[in-house]
């Protein structure tokens, strides 16, 4: 049961923990961002049942280089590991890479790979694998999600059995923290070559449990890994995992998720709905484990290549109708805590002073639509030369994380002071064709990523995809965000990040709304289930009390 | 007989072959361009350009409708856009929940409909009757996921008597059957209820009264014979919308479904798999009118007198 602020502190510690320690490969302590303190001896065996929410998709795309789904990579976090671990306070960890080393000029980072890992397929990992691995990630044939995780990516060497150089064409500052991500998850280069496109469905890593089974739509199977030695750094324990099965179902309704958690269908559930929340916390019969997804948090996006929405003034009026923390409070009933930024606050070069820095001014930004032109009209809606105040949200996800409640919250906020927001709902196709074409005036949306960088996923003209939530192209912002990636000083690129993030607030490019905290709630007797830095959940050091 | 089949059978394929049309050109029309879905966020020109050579979307209309045919012609539903699997294991893996529960959910409203109907018709105006009509109007009111949430709260959470989720056997089926069998049993109810009210007026009930046939014999052989075509009728078109509307309960009871494979590739533009959903979907509800058709002969001898009659 730790809450955000104990989270905060418990970061705290372990930072001032780790930076003892001093070189980058040295180990640090406390892999989990929080964890369940486990009560008595670890005992081996049983089976987990974790209830997951995978939505409604009955496909499940186990690669970690090729699925974009946050849920898919909450199971493959088990099946695959990683070169290096992501530890609190941006450090990093050896995992499958010993220790390793980055060129002065940020373009070369060589890696000392462990010699005694195997794939579950029995094949060793090797430099050879490395590089399969970026290599294929790199592919344009393959189309890969994680591609935009390697960014200037040329080649690696292979310098001996198990070093391996990977060179970038520029400097590449987000690598560490994007290898730490399970999308740079090692796979099995002779499985990867044997399944081809069937690859999702035998997956194929060195992590502590392996694949078994699935069922589309509704189960993975796992067990135990016997041979498995080469856990994270911060790992609780050495050795295969306790659990010997672990069983993922996907519970997409979060009534049902809570039902089968109550009739100890499932041993574990994640992303509890806020009601229920409040409800488990204060039990004796559960415990909960909360931790920040790394994340750039759920932002709105006006649409600032289309009018009316291009001048600065109608952003900032629509922006001062919006009173976020009521409808924060509201919706997630203080589970989800207000953000600020579009970075969550555990990533690196967060800017504390935004915090409080704008406010709901709804007489202030009704003053600049009189003067703007928009004069109340006689239902309520602002009008300018016969055009209504309309503006239409595209949206495709539907009421994940309570998204749509939320957006009626603001419809009416926004109503108030004569704004007219419609809900458009596509199918993702549509979708994708409506904000390629610019065919909207708001649309918002979130993206895991462990790193800053996102800003420039997220932004930049250069880098985004078409269909992306934002339509900025403001050459300041693309000049801080290139440089961002380039400067290898975390000092320098705090500095950076912290004015762009101040020149996208500024500007009303983004208006960021909440920071989502990935939950777990296990039974009692389910010990040791922990939510990494990057806020998925670790199942390696779980053991079941009998 | 054997003709009424064969000309139903032969309407039936046109059927078919027009929706499976129908739902092509309009997966066409729709916006968004499958490949640029398939290749992902963020991936340039070029990927789009070689995902849509791999899938085959760059050639004509007309040349992918001819060598969609000629595949159905063979069997070949083709491969997911998606994941490259083929669609027909794809459909294997969901078809056979969403047909179980379908088909069981439909004995159940079947034997709940007819039964209550007629207890209501037989003891009309009296406590039975206001009991089973009170509680049609409410589970005709309430949705099914709010019932089956009812009930998962009071079976599986407080009494524990039944699991939530799971598959095989017959425990973990017994909510979703019995809140869409509850739900899909009132309009049977009531169809049976007013058809039985009604005949009961008819001269050939006066008749078979006349002839001192005992009261609860004329109900169960006489009239329930004859509202029993209307009923198969009806019965025929909530299958179909248990096939076709089972969704949101197969996600409640994170079940799996042909619906939730339909509503995803609709939303990936997965072509192939959604006109493989939609062949099933079609030739379920076809042959399901055609078993009604063949029912009604079955049932009704003048339907067969007048087959036999156009024949001669």
């Amino acid at each position: 049961m730790i809450r955000l602020r104990a989270l905060l502190t418990l970061f705290a510690v372990l930072a001032v923990g780790a930076c003892g320690k001093g070189s980058s490969g040295g180990g640090g302590a406390g892999g989990g961002a929080a964890s369940v303190q486990p009560i008595g001896q670890p005992v081996s065996g049983g089976e987990l049942v974790f209830g997951f929410d995978g939505a409604a998709v009955t496909d499940f795309a186990l690669d970690p280089h090729k699925s974009a789904f946050a849920p898919h990579h909450r199971v493959l976090r088990s099946i695959f590991d990683s070169l290096v671990v992501a530890l609190p306070a941006h450090r990093y960890g050896p995992w499958l890479a010993k220790s390793w080393q980055i060129s002065p000029d940020g373009r070369s980072y060589t890696f000392q790979l462990r010699d005694d890992v195997k794939f579950h397929d029995g094949t060793k990992f090797d430099a050879e694998a490395v590089k399969f691995n970026f290599d294929r990630v790199k592919d344009p044939k393959n189309a890969f999600f994680s591609t935009s995780d390697i960014g200037p990516y040329v080649s690696t060497t292979v310098v001996d059995a198990y070093t391996a150089r990977v060179e970038f064409s520029e400097p590449y500052a987000p690598f560490l923290a994007n290898l730490a991500k399970s999308s740079l998850g090692i796979v099995s280069p002779a499985a990867a070559r044997t399944y081809g496109d069937q690859f999702p469905h035998h997956p194929v890593g060195t992590g502590p449990f392996r694949f078994k089974s699935l069922d589309p739509a509704t189960e993975i199977a796992l067990e135990r890994n016997p041979d498995y030695k080469w856990p994270p750094a911060g790992a609780a324990h050495e050795g295969p995992a306790w659990l010997e099965r672990l069983t993922f179902k996907n519970v997409p309704e979060e009534a049902t998720r809570v039902a089968v958690l109550l009739n100890g269908q499932a041993g574990a559930v994640d992303l509890i709905p806020p009601q229920n929340l409040v409800e488990l916390r204060s039990s004796a019969d559960y415990q909960l484990v909360e931790g920040e997804l790394l994340n750039h948090n759920y932002s709105l996006y006006l649409n600032v290549q289309r009018e009316p929405w291009k001048d600065p003034r109608m952003r900032e009026a629509f922006r001062k109708s919006l009173d976020l923390d009521a409808a924060v409070k509201t919706v997630y009933l203080g589970t989800a805590a207000r953000a600020w930024s579009p970075l969550s606050p555990s990533i690196l070069g967060y800017d504390e002073s935004l915090e409080g820095s704008w406010k709901p001014d709804r007489a202030g930004a009704a003053a600049a639509l009189d003067e703007l032109g928009w004069k109340t009209g006689p239902d309520g809606v602002r009008v300018k030369d016969g055009k209504p105040l309309t503006v239409v949200f595209v949206d495709t996800q539907g009421n994940r994380e309570k998204r749509l409640d939320l957006m009626t919250v603001l419809r009416h906020q926004l109503h108030d002071n004569g704004f007219d927001l419609h809900t458009d709902s596509e199918a993702s196709g549509a979708y994708l064709a409506k904000s390629a074409a610019g065919d909207f005036d708001l649309l918002a949306g979130s993206l895991f990523a462990p790193d800053p960088d996102v800003l420039r996923r997220i932004n930049s003209p250069s880098f985004r995809s078409v269909g992306g939530i934002s339509k900025v192209d403001d050459p300041a912002l693309n000049a801080l965000l290139d440089a961002g990636y380039r400067e290898m000083d975390p000092l320098a690129r705090t500095k950076i990040y912290e004015t762009a993030q101040r020149l996208i607030v500024d500007k009303t490019y983004a208006i960021p709304v909440y920071v989502l905290i990935y939950s777990v709630a296990a039974k009692r007797d389910v010990h040791g289930v922990a939510i990494d830095v990057n806020g998925f959940p670790v199942f390696y050091d779980t053991w079941i009390q009998s | 007989m054997i003709r009424l089949v064969l000309e139903r059978t032969v309407a039936s394929l046109v059927v078919v072959l027009g929706a499976v049309t129908l739902i092509f050109l309009i997966l066409n029309w729709l916006p968004g361009d499958p490949a640029s879905l398939v290749a992902g966020e963020g991936a340039s020109a070029e990927t789009i350009e070689h995902v849509r050579i791999q899938l085959g979307t760059d050639r004509p209309l007309l040349r992918q409708y001819r060598e969609y045919l000629v595949g159905l012609a063979h069997g070949d539903l083709g491969r997911s856009y998606v994941t490259r699997e083929p669609v027909l294991a794809k459909i294997e893996s969901q078809f056979p929940s969403t047909a179980c529960l379908a088909l069981a959910s439909a004995a159940v409203a079947v034997a709940l409909g007819i039964g209550m109907g007629v207890l209501s018709a037989v003891y009309r105006g009296r406590w039975v009757d206001q009991v089973f009509q009170v509680a049609a109007l409410f589970l005709v009111s309430i949705p099914p996921f709010w019932l089956g949430l009812l009930g998962i709260l009071l079976f599986s959470v407080k009494l524990r008597w039944l699991p939530v989720i799971g598959r095989g056997g017959v425990a973990p089926s017994v909510l979703p059957v019995a809140c869409l069998g509850l739900i899909f049993s009132v309009p049977l109810l009531r169809m049976v209820r007013n058809g039985i009210i009604e005949a009961l007026d008819e001269p050939y009930v006066m008749t078979l009264r006349a002839k001192g046939l005992r009261a609860r014999r004329i109900v169960y052989v006489h009239v329930l014979r004859n509202v029993l075509m209307s009923t198969v009728t009806l019965l025929g078109i909530l299958v179909g919308e248990l096939l076709s509307g089972l969704v949101i309960v197969e996600i409640l009871f994170a079940r799996q479904g042909l619906g939730r494979l339909a509503v995803e590739a609709v939303s990936n533009k997965d072509m192939p798999v959604v006109q493989g959903a939609i062949l099933l979907t079609s030739v379920a509800y076809v042959g399901i009118n055609l078993l009604v058709d063949i029912s009604y002969a079955w049932i009704d001898p003048r339907v067969r007198v007048a087959a036999a009659g156009r024949a001669r």
